[in-house]
């Protein structure tokens, strides 16, 4: 809920706007109506007082207004308050200042005074309508872009961390094998599993990472899947030095390089070398991961996963659905990525 | 000596394996195999006693590899992560451990394998529980002669009842199943595969015409010409799902 009060027009600004406005009214009786500054300034503060108490109940009400008729209120406020308003000052001014020639020239300024009144109520009154209707949407904006960025962030958040659970028991299961046969590699690999899930956790908060960070990552991630395939696994990567420190999305590669593993290994049953090449374009960088893969291998349901989230993922980040390309030949499986530079 | 064979894509997964089976001197293991099509060869030759099998594998996992051989022998699934499990025991597999394989875990399923070897294992029903795994996937795997063939299912024209087996044809040829039809009645995509007969379920997409034929029966003619018979309540089936 929205305090209404928030919503209506701050009182400092409006008390000198009041000022300014009786100053000049009593300017205008001196100068076209040759009253003196006296007479003037006593007849302005008058005539204006009560129409300025209106002005500021009428925006302390505004917005507790029913909406359906807020512009009838409005009308039938600045109605009463105008000519009861006038009427008081009239009495008023009549009783402090004793000149007669004066008192005529109240009499006859009445219907204009009444109409001032009335049109300065009505105005500042649909003004007060709009500028809280006004705020009320701005706020409603900012409120609704404010959850989808957080929507948006807990999506990525999602995505990042979208860590395979087959990859963490089996590495487990490949240390458990490790502290029998070889203790020492064994030691290793719970160094090199504890610094890969280190960094996957510590970077849920890292949106963005240099290509060479996000490198070094990989590497880690690398030395683990060559310890379960060793045998059949092979990894080729190529990263033209220039783009080094080109920023990236963080966890756009490795799911990727999981993919391109997944479906080499699973996909085939011989040795397998996986490549990445990384090289820059304009201002952009292409990356391309090849893996063999099988034409006559039906894949089974699940596993294009990883490509659709990442497809997701590039269009949260950019806005653009067209940064991933996949390519399929006779027996390799290629990945197209361009990575625009960061906004 | 009971002959054991380990099917695992991981060397270390089937090394721990080994050091565990060192304490049952009456099990010998006969051979280790990366993928199922090795294992499918290995069963074949050796016809083992018990098997230790990984689910996900290279190319065809290991309930897909279970659906190739025969007779089936006593399994002990052995996996990463436990979506299969419920699968797998209504699958009676003796046991279904998950990794990392514990020594203490390990043991129990093995004497437990040992207890119950004296009866013969009850793995017919192995047979039943893999169904889901076509549904899951999109594709079923057959086996013509000794080469093991994989069908997407959008590659599959019709099914028809034989004997016991049920007739995969596709455009390339046909391939026997040890399956019911109401198993793949169940188990195909309803939206693109009807049984319109006892013995037959086509793929709509095949359908080119329907005739009358006899009496409240009608004719399917396929894309290549083959004529099909659709029962009266086939025919009612059908009309649901084309929407005529």
């Amino acid at each position: 809920m929205t305090n209404p009060k928030a919503l209506s027009i701050s009182r400092l600004p409006l008390a000198g706007v009041a000022i300014l406005w009786t100053a000049a009214y009593a300017a205008g009786l001196h100068y076209f109506f040759a009253l003196d500054w006296q007479t003037a300034g006593i007849d302005s503060f008058f005539f204006n007082l009560l129409t300025l108490i209106a002005l500021v109940f009428l925006n302390g009400i505004i917005s507790y207004l029913p909406r359906s008729a807020i512009f009838q209120i409005v009308l039938g406020v600045a109605l009463v308050f105008a000519f009861s308003s006038q009427w008081i000052a009239q009495q008023a001014v009549r009783q402090l200042i004793p000149d007669t020639t004066y008192h005529d020239f109240v009499n006859q300024s009445m219907p204009v005074r009444w109409a001032i009144g009335f049109i300065l109520l009505l105005a500042s009154g649909v003004a007060f309508v709009f500028y809280t209707r006004w705020r009320e949407i701005a706020e409603a904006q900012a409120r609704d872009s404010d959850t989808r960025l957080l929507a948006r962030e807990a999506e990525l958040y999602k995505l990042q961390l979208q860590l395979q659970p087959h990859f963490l028991f089996n590495s487990l299961n490949s240390i458990n094998a490790l502290i029998l046969i070889k203790p020492d590699q064994a030691r290793e690999m719970v160094q090199q599993l504890s610094d890969f899930l280190r960094l996957t956790i510590s970077r849920a908060d890292e949106p963005w990472i240099s290509l060479s960070q996000e490198l070094a990552y990989l590497q880690t991630y690398l030395a683990i899947e060559k310890v379960r395939f060793g045998h059949r696994l092979e990894i080729n990567v190529q990263v033209e030095d220039s783009i080094k420190d080109f920023t990236i999305p963080t966890l756009v590669l490795q799911p990727l390089l999981e993919n391109a593993i997944k479906f080499g290994l699973y996909g085939t049953t011989g040795k397998i070398t996986i490549q990445l090449i990384a090289e820059s374009k304009d201002s952009t960088v292409l990356i391309k991961i090849t893996n063999p893969f099988d034409a006559d291998m039906q894949p089974s349901a699940r596993s294009g996963f990883g490509l659709t989230g990442l497809q997701r993922r590039l269009y949260l980040l950019y806005a653009r659905n067209d940064l991933m390309q996949t390519t399929q030949g006779n027996d390799t499986f290629t990945v197209n990525l361009i990575i625009p530079p960061r906004s | 000596m009971i002959k054991a064979i380990l099917i695992d894509d991981e060397p270390l997964s089937r090394e721990i394996l080994k050091r565990y089976l060192i304490h049952f001197p009456q099990i010998e293991i006969v051979e280790e195999c990366n993928d199922g099509f090795e294992g499918v060869k290995a069963i074949q030759q050796h016809q083992p006693g018990i098997i230790f099998l990984d689910i996900q594998m290279p190319k065809i996992n290991g309930f897909e590899m279970l659906e190739l051989v025969n007779p089936m022998p006593p399994v002990i699934f052995i996996t990463a992560f436990d979506e299969f499990a419920l699968k797998a025991f209504e699958a009676n597999a003796i046991d279904y451990l998950l990794k990392p394989v514990s020594e203490d875990r390990f043991t129990k399923a093995v004497q437990k394998f040992l207890d119950k070897s004296t009866q013969p294992a009850a793995t017919t029903s192995l047979l039943n529980a893999m169904s889901q795994t076509v549904s899951q996937s999109n594709r079923i795997v057959v086996k013509t002669g000794s080469k093991v063939k994989i069908i997407p299912v959008h590659d599959i024209q019709y099914l028809e009842a034989d004997d016991d087996f049920v007739k995969i044809v596709t455009a390339e040829g046909t391939y026997l199943k040890n399956k019911t039809m109401s198993f793949y009645e169940q188990s195909l995509d309803p939206h693109q595969f009807v049984r319109v007969h006892r013995s037959y379920i086509l793929h709509i997409s095949q359908i080119t015409k329907i005739e009358p034929y006899q009496k409240e029966t009608h004719l399917a003619v396929l894309k290549n010409g083959q004529q099909i018979p659709i029962s009266k309540t086939g025919y009612g089936k059908l009309k649901v799902i084309l929407g005529i």
